[in-house]
């Protein structure tokens, strides 16, 4: 089928638009497609942007490490996740623009964290500090642990 | 034994306890996600973490919720095969959650509308689902639990990039917020690769059911914001909400069209359809798929009014796989299975 508008190259596409009162059925090339601008050229998405930026390997990437969790800037981009909360501070400089095209951002406007208590991280220490406790028979620490966890408010201990 | 197997996650089928209210535009909007991806700046990320790390997580994230939310907390190594694809199939956990090899759990809240995975891609995933369009009621419910938590942790948080997260693809608000609606109008028309081709011009993902790379079936399709970072929360909901309700929209338009061009075409696709769910004796969850696809079509446009979206929405979750079994209380055979979903079927739409 040679397309409707230029009747010269293959129809690639079919479009079909139904209004009230007619039904209109356009068999057009690629070409006179996107002269109507009805192809619209599909943009790449955030994986597929991270992906293709994380193909971009230079040798430094190896001496590139994050000191707390020894990830290196070529393992990251082997696998496109970070190791820790550090790593993306280690690679700043070096993946600053890849954040930036993903997203069309690289500044965070919403939500912040609470500077957070931590009281559960202490305690979920407490707590398992006090299990070992009763568990070692040491009556006299699991009483002292229990009253800590009391002035967190925890009763059921 | 059958009955007492899956008592941990049965209450969830059918899903009649629901504490969140339905949202607007039922009819075409079948239900909201939200997904919110946090991680601590004290413990390593996915890659870089051991086995010990998980469990201290756990333990931890357990501790936190055990004094303060009622739910259900459950580990992935005590789940049965049939309960992780159920937890599956009502949007409560993810493909890769259940595929993990490190110690991971999920709890679930009261009502079954929000649930948080631990050590997922992330080391916490809060997610919300909630029929209708209704996104903003949805992230209070989710954020609520998400700062329960943040208050006793140390979220890994970056003044300038936000929320830090194991990909690069969920940094700044970690959020993702989805809409998920059934556009058979579009689809008969042809207007839906338009619609579609559009919305991924403005920064929005469009997917099948069950994520990235599915079938698309029974008319179903799900919108969602592809950026994370650069825009306020409640930025990115509005964004979401707004495409939704553009598509409703001319959703709407292609119906009215379909109805006055073919009305005698649509009804009869509709009864039968109607008629097969009430009459079959046996019946695949695919077909199921495709029937509810016409009936909710038939309710949306007034034609079929002796149905409520609600039944049909119970019908289209308690009918998969794995829920159909936990429904039942049993382990059945694709055969089997086929039967018990017919029956049940017919008892649901009042037919013995």
């Amino acid at each position: 089928m040679l397309c409707d508008d230029c009747k010269k190259k293959p129809a690639s596409i079919s479009f079909k638009e139904v209004l009230p009162d007619k039904t209109i059925e356009l068999n057009l090339c690629d070409e006179c497609a996107s002269k109507r601008g009805l192809l619209v050229t599909r943009k790449l998405s955030p994986v597929e942007i991270l992906q293709k930026l994380l193909r971009q390997r230079s040798e430094q990437d190896e001496k590139v490490i994050c000191p707390r969790c020894y990830l290196s800037l070529a393992e990251f981009k082997r696998i496109g996740r970070f190791g820790c909360s550090d790593c993306l501070t280690t690679f700043t400089s070096h993946i600053q623009h890849l954040i930036k095209q993903i997203h069309q951002s690289d500044r965070h406007i919403g939500r912040k964290a609470a500077p957070g208590t931590k009281q559960g991280l202490e305690v979920y220490r407490l707590r398992e500090e006090l299990k070992k406790a009763l568990e070692s028979e040491s009556y006299e620490d699991a009483a002292k642990i229990r009253d800590q966890l009391r002035e967190y408010g925890i009763k059921d201990v | 034994m059958a009955s007492k197997m899956f008592d941990n996650i049965r209450w969830l089928i059918p899903s009649s306890k629901k504490t969140l209210p339905c949202g607007e535009e039922s009819e075409i909007v079948v239900s909201s996600r939200i997904r919110v991806a946090r991680n601590l700046s004290s413990i390593p990320f996915e890659v870089k973490m051991k086995a010990a790390d998980a469990e201290y997580l756990i333990g931890l994230v357990k501790s936190i919720i055990d004094d303060r939310l009622a739910g259900e907390f459950l580990n992935l190594k005590d789940m049965k095969p049939l309960e992780k694809e159920s937890l599956l199939e009502c949007h409560l956990v993810s493909p890769g959650f259940i595929r993990k090899d490190k110690p991971a759990s999920v709890f679930i809240k009261e009502g079954g509308n929000v649930s948080v995975m631990v050590n997922e891609e992330d080391h916490l995933r809060y997610q919300g689902i909630s029929c209708g369009l209704n996104l903003v009621n949805l992230s209070s419910a989710v954020f609520e639990v998400e700062e329960m938590i943040g208050n006793n942790v140390d979220y890994a948080f970056n003044d300038d990039y936000g929320y830090l997260t194991s990909c690069p693809t969920n940094i700044g608000t970690g959020m993702r917020a989805s809409v998920f609606m059934h556009l058979p109008g579009l689809v008969f028309t042809n207007e839906v690769e338009k619609v579609l081709k559009g919305a991924l011009q403005i920064g929005m993902a469009v997917r099948g059911i069950y994520g990235e790379g599915s079938e698309i079936r029974g008319s179903l399709f799900q919108i969602s914001n592809q950026h994370t970072i650069g825009f306020r929360e409640e930025d990115l909901l509005e964004r979401t909400t707004k495409l939704a309700k553009m598509i409703i929209d001319i959703e709407k338009k292609a119906r009215d069209v379909i109805l006055t061009k073919a009305r005698n075409e649509f009804e009869d696709k509709i009864f039968r359809s109607l008629a097969i769910l009430r009459s079959a004796r046996t019946i695949s969850s695919g077909e199921v798929l495709n029937l509810l696809s016409a009936v909710r079509f038939g309710i949306g446009v007034g034609i079929v009014k002796e149905i409520t979206l609600a039944t049909l929405n119970e019908i289209l979750v308690v009918s998969r796989p794995a829920n159909i079994q936990l429904f039942f209380g049993e382990l059945l055979e694709e055969q089997e299975r086929d039967i018990k979903r017919a029956e049940y079927i017919r008892q649901k739409l009042g037919v013995n």
